[in-house]
């Protein structure tokens, strides 16, 4: 999982110009050409999760399990005074109840939040567990809170925060800021703002536990099996070979199930006290308040433009909120090049949960803000915004593919039927086109082990610690497999989501594709090495002369002068093999681009916003698995689409408490809000693989923002573009 | 959730029977799309829940006159499906397949849809003790109202949450309430009531141990109606507005109106000055925008919920423009 740091420093400005991987040992390298590698295969785990057969975490039931429920905090500052858990635990079904928050000690006696975890029960039923968690009496010496970043900033706040409310950073400067606006011919002062937002995964954050003896094994709904592990272990005081960490199936990970977290580790201890596995999964509202978000974003902006269109300079004063004590950063400006800039970024703390990495951590806020005001520049000039992009981007390579990717996406949208600002149709429906980019890592590294085992019966088992977000990591495995053996993807059995498997890493930062695919890709070559030798002989030939296509391993050029894959294997007889692979450098590289085309349509008497239409265009090196690499994007697309006009984390402004912790008034697009949307993925197989979870949702807010300004002619600075702010932008250029 | 008795009356006797006078004792459940989760965020805690489901009348059945009367256990799904209803009552119709999702609509029931419990963010958070729940203030005017009343002045905000009570109460639908001590006729723009101190926490003159058994619909008779909702979301949300329309016509032009806005006040809003921009004149462009603004004029926005005053003004002119059969958007 990429840090907030190595989000500022790798993709701000799309990074520098990658020179190309270094070369893979020859024999692993991706074949040429291939058969089963970037076609379009049907997701093999489908009918399980059609069917209801794939197991979640939430699906798992043990023998005499228990159901957990933390006691929260309601108030959003406070010092706990005492804890009570007698009469929970005189509730019926109670089996255990722990306290997680210590009164007398002054370091885990105050509550930062609402929502933050206070204590726990583990009954027979949930419904008994969370009747006897409302047993549990805390007495609060409620403190004062923070609910708005205006206030922290203020000045006229609360002390609540060690160290003050507001925390400053450096100023990062580049060029000369003065001679860059000395340059301009225009200037736009403007501030832009995004919201935070909750992950809102389908599947809630939780774990099953169950103890034997001094080992565990937990059932977790998580991003990274390993990290799971290793926070179990540190968290419990137990060595992490005591701990199994098992995610077979999880709906949907955005970044914040990198760890056990507290509701994990509160499970494994209710679990150790009633002596009986319990599962402890989270509610909607838990979800919201506690297990992470989007940290806003906002940015008072002054950026130059000479007459010619070319960008002079840049100097913001940002900031943002991650919540009770988290940082806010983001990548400013984003992607384009402005020769003098000048940032200076704060991050203010209130009392919310914490931010935690949601898909691309940074990038939508930095392509919110950059991108909406380029929209403004490009008109101060007068020039095309798709033109006045390309003219201001960093130079091409292969992993900065903007400007053929702009020119393209121009072409297929449409955009020669493009308007200039304010559509001039009468009639209360505006319809308009907007552009934005993207960028992202999305690099692979070790340690990523995969292990393939082939047996005298001809099944090949790849096995590999990592684990499917919901993304398709299982096809992924099978395609890369059944192109080396030349074999159909149902003859390949992938099993991974174990820590019993070789380790991987965590599935974040686009990172899983590029990690796991040269580990699988390096563990069935040296199988299909060691199945040649068993066959070589056998057709007194020499190993190195056979090749695995069409189902048979056969001498090159000579298909007829070969075994099937079935006679093959028999070869095996009681010694199966079973080798591993480890990543190496050269199958994989770094760094996406991605480009976006919105069009939406505008009601202005109501200030609804529909979008259309969506093209888009992204690489992410060798596409390994075209069907799943797609669904990414329309994910992607959704998400950010949801980003911009409906997701919404409202607090009351007075109590600090969430008015929206749910799935009714925290709005998420349904089927009918989904426009169409046009997939353009671009093959660079020569790159290898890299990873394409993020890209995809960074851009299209900023796109469907601009589009919204090119149908209505005003600009809406920040997000969502609620109906209240498309009408109240409307009524203020009115006035 | 807190543990409660389960009735499973046979008849509308048994039900009534089984509720009881003292306000939140015993709950009638139809389809459960609102009581469940009311019950699961502790918002209602009841000792007694009876299910009125097999006890009520389901059906649509011809009423004297011409009419139509629906019994309040018929489930939404076919409300908005019934070949009768779309015809005589087209913006019933039209309110009703606009509720909430398919799955919503294949459970809940046109009482349970006529008698859910406020929206509101804060009666639906325990956190926050409102009126509605026995506390001593609505938390909206001071705080987040951009979804309240821009209408009706307080005690609280709420907006009435039913769909189907702002075209019951244009087409002039009555209730049939039933109770201990017999069965009573009440007109629906007289069935919800606006928040005073001493009310605040119902929204209409149903007494806890009655039951709204059916809604009884006059013929139509030669009339225009139109229906048009905003919404955020196309799928599944709640309006920001709507707005029912009903007119009657002499030659071109109009002769009685019927203007009815929801989610706009604590009950289904009629307004009298809409209907009189529009008597005597043809239903056009002019004339409808003329009675958005009439409906509109007198709204009370809060810090936030200004908006409502424009998206409420565009509800009422397409609503208008609809029964004009001039619809454009």
């Amino acid at each position: 999982m990429a840090s907030p740091k190595d989000v500022l420093d790798q993709g701000g400005r799309g990074g520098p110009p990658q020179p190309p991987p270094p070369p893979a040992d020859p024999k692993y390298a991706w074949p040429n050409p291939q058969s089963v590698l970037g076609t379009s295969v049907k997701r093999l785990d489908a009918p399980e999760k059609v069917t209801g057969r794939a197991k979640y975490t939430f699906d798992i039931k043990r023998p005499g399990m228990l159901y957990g429920r933390i006691v929260r905090s309601p108030h959003p500052h406070a010092r706990i005074v005492s804890i009570d858990l007698s009469a929970a635990q005189r509730a019926p079904g109670v089996k255990a109840a722990i306290v997680w928050r210590d009164p007398a000690n002054a370091e885990r006696s105050t509550v930062m939040y609402q929502g933050d975890e206070i204590a726990a029960v583990a009954a027979d039923s949930e419904e008994r567990a969370i009747d006897a968690a409302r047993l549990v009496k805390v007495e609060y010496d409620v403190l004062p809170h923070i609910t708005l970043v205006d206030q922290a900033l203020s000045g006229n706040a609360p002390a609540v925060f060690n160290g003050g409310n507001v925390k400053p950073g450096a100023t990062q400067e580049t060029g000369d800021v003065a001679a860059g606006f000395k340059q301009a011919a225009h200037v736009v002062e403007e501030t832009y703002a995004t919201h935070v937002i909750t992950h809102v995964c389908l599947e809630s954050h939780g774990a099953v536990c169950e103890w034997d003896g001094d080992h565990l094994t937990a059932w977790v709904s998580t991003q990274g099996i390993s990290a799971a592990r290793e926070g179990f272990a540190s968290g419990l005081n137990i060595p992490s070979a005591n701990v199994r960490v098992i995610t077979q199936y999880m709906g949907g990970g955005f970044g914040s199930k990198m760890a056990p977290d507290a509701q994990g580790l509160i499970c494994a201890r209710l679990a150790k006290e009633a002596k009986a596995p319990v599962k402890l999964m989270l509610d909607r509202k838990e979800e919201h308040l506690a297990t992470g978000n989007r940290p806003s974003a906002t940015a008072r902006v002054k950026a130059g433009v000479a007459a010619d269109g070319m960008l002079t300079a840049f100097d913001a004063e940002s900031w943002g909120t991650g919540g009770a004590g988290a940082a806010a950063g983001f990548p400013l400006p984003y992607i384009y090049q402005f020769p003098n800039r000048r940032r200076t970024h704060k991050d203010v703390y209130i009392n919310t949960g914490q931010q935690r990495p949601m898909r691309a951590p940074g990038h939508p806020q930095g392509s919110f803000i950059t991108e909406v005001l380029m929209e403004e520049l490009a008109d101060r000039v007068k020039m095309d915004p798709v033109e006045f992009r390309i003219k201001n981007l960093p130079p091409e390579a292969p992993n900065a593919m903007w400007r053929p990717y702009l020119l393209r996406g121009a072409k297929e949208f449409g955009w020669d039927k493009r308007h200039p600002t304010g559509d001039p149709t009468p009639g209360p429906i505006k319809t308009g086109m907007g552009v934005a980019i993207n960028t992202w890592g999305g690099g692979g590294r070790g340690p990523s082990q995969a292990r393939c085992e082939i047996s005298s019966d001809g099944l090949v088992v790849v096995r590999c610690g990592t684990q499917d977000l919901g993304t398709g990591t299982r096809t992924m495995i099978a395609v890369i497999a059944a192109d080396t053996f030349g074999l159909p993807v149902s003859a390949i059995r992938p099993e991974i989501g174990d820590t019993m498997y070789p380790i991987s890493g965590g599935s974040g930062g686009s990172t899983t594709a590029a990690a796991v695919s040269p580990a699988v890709r390096i563990a069935t070559v040296n199988a299909l090495d060691a199945l040649k030798e068993k066959v070589a002989p056998a057709l007194g030939v020499e190993a190195a002369t056979l090749v695995a296509a069409g189902g048979r391993i056969h001498v090159r050029d000579n298909p007829a002068k070969g075994l099937s894959w079935a006679d093959a294997c028999k070869l095996l007889a009681t010694q199966p093999i079973s080798v591993e692979g480890n990543w190496q450098p050269g199958l994989s590289s770094v760094t996406t681009s991605g480009v976006q085309f919105a069009e939406v349509a505008v009601d202005i008497e109501t200030g609804i916003v529909k979008v259309k239409r969506v093209l888009a265009i992204q690489d992410c090196g060798l596409v390994v698995s075209r069907l799943t690499a797609e669904s990414q994007v329309y994910g992607g697309i959704v998400g950010s689409l949801n980003f911009a006009l409906f997701e919404d984390r409202i607090l009351d402004r007075n109590t600090g408490q969430m008015v929206n912790p749910n799935m009714e008034w925290y709005l998420l697009a349904g089927m009918s809000d989904i426009p169409q949307i046009d997939v353009r993925l671009v093959d660079q197989p020569e790159r290898g693989v890299v990873g394409i979870g993020e890209p995809p949702t960074v851009s299209t807010a900023a796109a469907i923002t601009n589009a919204v300004r090119n149908a209505i002619g005003v600009t809406v600075r920040s997000l969502p573009l609620t109906p209240a702010k498309i009408l109240r932008t409307l009524a203020e250029r009115r006035a | 959730m807190k543990a409660f008795s389960y009735v499973n009356p046979k008849n509308e006797k048994e039900a009534i029977g089984a509720l009881s006078s003292e306000p939140e004792k015993a709950m009638p459940l139809g389809g459960g799309q609102d009581l469940l989760a009311r019950l699961k965020d502790y918002i209602s805690q009841p000792d007694r829940i009876v299910n009125v489901k097999g006890a009520l009348d389901a059906a649509v059945t011809a009423a004297p006159g011409g009419g139509l009367r629906i019994g309040a256990a018929m489930r939404m799904a076919d409300l908005a499906g019934h070949a009768d209803v779309a015809r005589l009552y087209p913006a019933i119709a039209l309110a009703a397949i606009e509720v909430g999702t398919p799955q919503i609509r294949n459970q809940g029931t046109v009482g349970g849809n006529l008698n859910q419990r406020p929206r509101c963010w804060y009666y639906r958070n325990e956190e926050f003790v409102c009126f509605k729940k026995g506390g001593n203030q609505c938390f909206s005017p001071a705080g987040e109202n951009q979804f309240h009343a821009i209408f009706g002045g307080g005690p609280t905000f709420i907006v009435h949450p039913s769909s189907l009570a702002v075209p019951m109460v244009a087409y002039g639908a009555t209730f049939r309430l039933a109770g201990p001590k017999g069965e009573r006729l009440v007109p629906a723009a007289d069935y919800f009531t606006m928040p005073t101190l001493q009310n605040v926490r119902v929204e209409n003159v149903l007494a806890p141990d009655e039951l709204l058994t059916h809604v009884i619909l006059p013929a139509p008779g030669p009339v225009k109606s139109g229906h048009y909702e905003v919404r955020y979301k196309e799928s599944h949300d709640w309006p920001i507005a709507f707005a029912t329309v009903v007119v009657t016509m002499a030659g071109a032009n109009v002769r009685t109106a019927k203007v009815v806005m929801g989610a706009v006040a604590p009950v289904p809003w009629r307004s009298k000055a809409a209907e009189a921009a529009l008597v005597g004149k043809p239903l056009n462009e002019e004339t409808a925008a003329a009675a958005a603004d009439a409906a509109v004029r007198d709204a009370q926005p809060l810090s936030q919920n200004g908006y409502k005053i424009q998206v409420a003004r565009t509800a009422v002119k397409r609503a208008i423009l609809h029964a004009g059969g001039l619809t454009t958007v």
